[in-house]
């Protein structure tokens, strides 16, 4: 029970984000309206995405100063689960652009951000998938992922800066952030994105197990074949 | 450090001009494209889609023409270098050269461009020193992912899968800077994206520097 609070915690929030967001009041704006229960989906999953993908850039890291196949697997699956979330976000982002502003995709930075973020890491598993040797596959892979990071993270932290997006907060939109983020969303919003983290390090979790099991069932097969000669 | 990156230079311009088709095919490359663009658009192009087809065609030439820089020497090559060199000078050396390849590159486009899509840009310098630092961007990345994609081995489609969405930001702040080179230049209105663009350039090769070490041992 101590180990495993944590997923439990992860459910809970997620379960709480969903029934207090689509049950609970929302502050009254124009244009978006009722639309505004977005951003207990659609911002959330974005940030956990971003938690997810930094986690596997740390693991790219430590797989560059240690070369070790775990390292390597965790990278590779916590960008898998980013991956996820960051499609989960994309649908219900393109949902809520549809009703806001008329088109499930327009020329906005933030959307070309996430189409870059999208692209870059479906590149990252393209290169995983053309090399053979495990050990090169590895290094490739961890080099490329911290170039592509800190590259996503210009492209999404500081050009959208530059110039004025169409999302809420910017350029004169009507916003979710500083003053019409009020109490009642607060307390949804930030328990959303803690849920969606801890769901997605949950699955993320779930797959190291499964390949740390497979390696040790290959280990003692080895290790019965090799007896037995 | 710099005698080896300076080495370097003098050898990959030595070798290019031993195969001089390469150059010379990638200058057609270009020139079949943007021929192919004066025959689609058929002098109906506006000063915007000039400024895009530019780029695309700019992005895809320095792709062709970067990947080059380690291809042929994945293996034997490499070999030799490491006996030689510093990681870190080989790298450096690589972008130096790549850089100055893809500038001649892109004045051959810009040229080109203005022989055949018509003589629109309204501040020619302006345009080609923003070329200038597009090109150290785009050598900072490309050499590198050159690396990335020779270690990788024969997937034809890995070095435009890898570049292009890294290639992004900078190809957008250029295209929007560059519209207004062709339509009427400011500096002190476009000082502050030139310095974005100078340091964008600046964080690829300081990251290629960091990581091409790590590319680099098998």
């Amino acid at each position: 029970m101590k180990k495993h609070w944590w997923k439990a915690l992860g459910v809970l929030l997620v379960f709480y984000t969903i029934i207090q967001g689509f049950l609970g009041g929302v502050p009254k704006m124009d244009i978006l309206n009722e639309s505004i229960r977005s951003l207990y989906f659609h911002v959330p999953m974005w940030f956990a995405m971003i938690i997810l993908m930094g986690t596997s850039l740390v693991y790219s890291i430590k797989h560059l100063r240690d070369q070790t196949q775990e390292s390597d697997m965790k990278a590779k699956e916590f960008a898998l689960t980013g991956m996820v979330l960051a499609t989960a976000g994309l649908i219900t982002g393109m949902v809520w652009a549809r009703f806001t502003w008329g088109a499930f995709w327009v020329n906005d930075p933030k959307l070309n951000g996430t189409a870059v973020t999208i692209l870059i890491y479906m590149a990252y598993f393209v290169l995983r998938g053309s090399v053979d040797d495990e050990q090169k596959k590895g290094r490739l892979a961890a080099v490329y992922n911290i170039f592509a990071f800190v590259m996503m993270f210009v492209f999404i932290g500081i050009l959208p800066r530059m110039t004025d997006s169409l999302h809420p907060g910017n350029g004169g939109n009507p916003g979710f952030g500083g003053y019409d983020l009020d109490s009642r969303m607060r307390a949804v919003f930030y328990p959303a994105i803690i849920g969606w983290t801890l769901v997605g390090v949950w699955i993320t979790n779930l797959k190291v197990r499964y390949y740390k099991l497979l390696w040790k069932k290959e280990d003692v097969e080895n290790n019965n074949s090799f007896g037995k000669e | 450090m710099l005698l080896q990156i300076s080495e370097i230079i003098k050898l990959n311009f030595k070798l290019e001009w031993r195969k001089r088709q390469s150059v010379l095919s990638v200058l057609l490359y270009v020139l079949t494209t943007t021929y192919l663009g004066y025959l689609v658009f058929n002098n109906t192009i506006t000063p915007e889609t000039w400024n895009a087809l530019f780029w695309i065609v700019l992005v895809f030439a320095a792709i062709q023409a970067a990947f080059r820089s380690f291809q042929n020497e994945a293996d034997k090559r490499f070999l030799l270098y490491f006996t030689l060199v510093k990681p870190q000078a080989l790298i450096l050396g690589k972008i130096a050269y790549n850089f100055v390849y893809l500038f001649t590159i892109g004045l051959f486009t810009f040229l080109l461009f203005n022989f055949l899509l018509g003589d629109i840009v309204h501040n020619p310098w302006a345009f080609i020193v923003l070329l200038w630092v597009g090109c150290a961007g785009f050598a900072g990345i490309l050499t590198f992912v050159a690396g990335i994609s020779a270690k990788a081995g024969d997937n034809p489609a890995l070095p435009a899968i890898l570049s292009i969405p890294l290639l992004y930001p900078q190809v957008l702040a250029l295209s929007k800077t560059s519209i207004r080179a062709v339509t009427g230049f400011s500096w002190s209105v476009n000082a502050p994206t030139l310095l974005i663009l100078l340091m964008l350039a600046l964080v690829s090769v300081l990251l290629s520097y960091m990581l091409f070490a790590y590319l680099w041992r098998d």
